[in-house]
């Protein structure tokens, strides 16, 4: 009632409640989508963690007391705090260096940064295991020139599932890192130095802090990021390093404890959501990617 | 004014948060069976004449080879003795998972699975499975423990050892004492990342005896497994495994004979492998409850019980015929390979389809914490 009479008033209302209006009618339909192929699924995962097999929180209880699910956790911790470091401690210094560089440079790294993102993860993997395999490339041409004798396993271990996901992730840490520093003014690091800090040391105590909010947006960003991987482990891991979304496709596809995956992914979700809202405290996110 | 600028932030978050997740966290299968669980299914999208609805029998297997292979040896056949029926071979995999969300949901679309005996008592106890119709399908002509209430043989495979010959020249493992032998036998060994077939080889390379396998001793096997564990490749599908060897990644492991056969034709048999201590397992047919062909499906099932169709496959995929009958039937250079024939058949144990049924899903758990 109230909304037909809005809507036909809608030539006489400020402007901006227009674009209100608007605004709504448009997001109308992906909500409505989203309700039926999202929440609604969402829900019934949801209940199926608190209902089955028995009702009640035994699976989550289950979360902290099942050994299977605790080693898959902490293998889970691990793989993500090592990688999305090495990811973040990378993103920083790639864009700083592509910050800092001149015009035509600068296209040219942010065009590699993106084309990188833009492959697909599985051709990724693939691209990982034909280079890095015991026949590959990398492995051939080290015999080859006599720096090694035996070939080095650097995959289907726990090194080739961090480097698939640092690869995946450098430009999640990129994107955001760039943003943030091209809000830092450059005068202040010449001005530290014209003042007598060492060129560490206006990097330690000027260029790092400013670039403090670009960090941490991005740390969390990488670190949520890393918690879902699932292909990458699979096929760079050699069966060793199982994630918690693996663990959640086994229990739902071949174990049918479907209250205990659903109740795995709930937690999942519930620790992206708490640090998606921290992060929407730190930084707004139409920010993030660089958006005016 | 607030209030828009939340709501806003609110939208601009989630959408960038579906982007970013898009191709990375759902993944085909994981979609069928969200689909599956929605009532929907992908073959509901095929246009179909309303009057065909009920004379079509959708079989569906775990893809690849798998579907033209099956296509030639019983769907076709099957087509041209009643051509008033249509038999579709779908590979988009029977994973537990899909069959009870397909079932629960009410919308199922298939009719007969290409599953294992285990999955058939699983898969049939919690009340996803019609029974087999014993008076359309002939018991008769497979082994009587082929014959279950839920599931019905359809071909016999087996967890056998495979070794690369450029590796160990003019040698033969003896059993799985020497795969687990990383002293004598230096190398990365291959392991199946589930435990079918995996605790029995490991108990065997313990010194248990063929016949005091079952009930397997779980912690034995484990312990068993885990002293290798370093030293070895877990594989998750059947072509990795084909490539492990292929790659010349592992020298010695625990491999299908079907994908092993492959492999051995691929590399002029660089890699052999043996029936030696292998563990046969009965592929079986298992049929959805409420399936939409209803008893007709059964007789498609009692036609790929042709001993003929069967060879057929063994020759295509490599899958040993499950009748008996089709053992003299196989070309005599193909007999070697056949993991049902009289003599390959009495070198290998028979897995307890009962022990795994009750005992799978907490020992997978247990295995993948062992090995991670």
């Amino acid at each position: 009632m109230s909304d037909a009479s809005q809507i036909a008033a809608a030539p006489n209302l400020p402007r901006m409640d227009r674009t209100q209006v608007t605004v709504w009618a448009m997001a109308l339909l992906p909500i409505a989508v989203l309700s039926v192929f999202y929440f609604y699924p969402l829900i019934r995962v949801l209940l199926i963690s608190v209902t089955e097999p028995t009702p009640g929180f035994g699976n989550y209880i289950d979360i902290f007391t099942s050994s299977p699910v605790r080693k898959v956790l902490s293998t889970t911790l691990w793989i993500c705090v090592v990688s999305s470091s090495i990811s973040l401690m990378l993103g920083y210094l790639l864009a700083y260096a592509i910050v800092h560089a001149t015009g035509r440079w600068q296209s040219w790294m942010l065009l590699a940064v993106l084309l990188s993102f833009w492959v697909s993860i599985l051709i990724r993997a693939f691209a990982w295991i034909a280079l890095l395999q015991t026949r590959g490339m990398v492995n051939e041409t080290l015999q080859a020139i006599g720096l090694i004798d035996d070939p080095i396993r650097f995959i289907r271990n726990p090194f080739g599932v961090i480097l698939g996901m640092v690869h995946y992730m450098i430009p999640y840490a990129v994107l955001p890192l760039m943003a943030n520093m091209r809000t830092i003014d450059t005068r202040y690091v010449p001005a530290a130095r014209g003042l007598g800090a060492s060129p560490f040391g206006a990097f330690w105590r000027v260029f790092l802090p400013l670039s403090l909010p670009g960090l941490i947006s991005a740390g969390i960003l990488v670190f949520i990021f890393s918690i879902g991987f699932y292909i990458t482990p699979a096929l760079l891991g050699g069966g060793r390093t199982t994630m918690v979304a693996e663990y959640i496709a086994l229990q739902v596809n071949e174990t049918l404890a479907w209250g205990q995956g659903t109740a795995l992914a709930s937690s999942m979700l519930f620790v992206v959501f708490t640090l998606l809202i921290v992060l929407g405290r730190i930084v707004k996110f139409r920010n993030m990617f660089g958006a005016a | 004014m607030k209030n828009r600028r939340l709501s806003s932030d609110t939208e601009t978050r989630v959408e960038r948060f579906r982007e970013m997740t898009d191709g990375k966290l759902v993944n085909r299968r994981t979609f069928m069976t969200v689909l599956a669980a929605l009532g929907v299914s992908s073959t509901a999208f095929r246009v179909t004449p309303a009057l065909a609805q009920g004379r079509e029998i959708v079989l569906v297997n775990w893809g690849g080879d798998a579907v033209t292979a099956m296509t030639e040896a019983f769907a076709d056949p099957f087509m041209q003795a009643d051509p008033e029926y249509s038999v579709y071979v779908d590979g988009s995999g029977p994973s537990s998972g899909a069959v009870k969300s397909m079932v629960e949901s009410g919308a199922v679309t298939w009719d007969v699975a290409d599953r294992n005996m285990p999955a058939s008592l699983e898969l049939g106890r919690q009340g996803l499975l019609e029974e087999i119709d014993y008076t359309i399908v002939d018991r008769s002509k497979v082994r009587p423990e082929h014959a279950g209430q839920w599931g019905i043989g359809n071909y016999i495979f087996s967890n056998v050892i495979s070794w690369d010959t450029t590796v160990f020249p003019d040698w033969e493992p003896a059993g799985w004492a020497d795969v687990w032998n990383l002293a004598d036998y230096p190398g990365t060994r291959t392991l199946r990342r589930h435990i079918d077939g995996q605790l029995e080889s490991a108990l065997m390379a313990d010194g248990v005896a063929p016949e005091d396998l079952y009930p397997l001793d779980v912690d034995r096997a484990l312990a068993k497994i885990a002293e290798i564990k370093e030293n070895t490749i877990f594989w998750g599908s059947g072509s990795e495994s084909q490539q492990l060897f292929r790659d010349r990644e592992v020298v010695m492991g625990n491999v299908f004979n079907t994908r092993a056969s492959v492999v051995r034709r691929e590399t002029d048999a660089e890699i052999e492998f043996t029936y030696k201590q292998g563990i046969v397992w009965p592929g079986a047919w298992i049929v959805m409850k409420g399936n939409p062909a209803g008893s007709a499906v059964f007789e498609f099932i009692a036609s790929t019980q042709d001993p003929a169709a069967q060879v057929v496959l063994f020759e295509l995929l490599g899958n040993g015929p499950v009748n008996p009958e089709a053992a003299s039937m196989v070309p005599d250079e193909l007999k070697p390979l056949d993991p049902g024939s009289p003599e390959n058949f009495a070198k290998q144990i028979s897995a307890d389809a009962e022990w795994y049924a009750e005992n799978s899903a907490e020992v997978l758990n247990r295995y993948i914490e062992t090995i991670s």
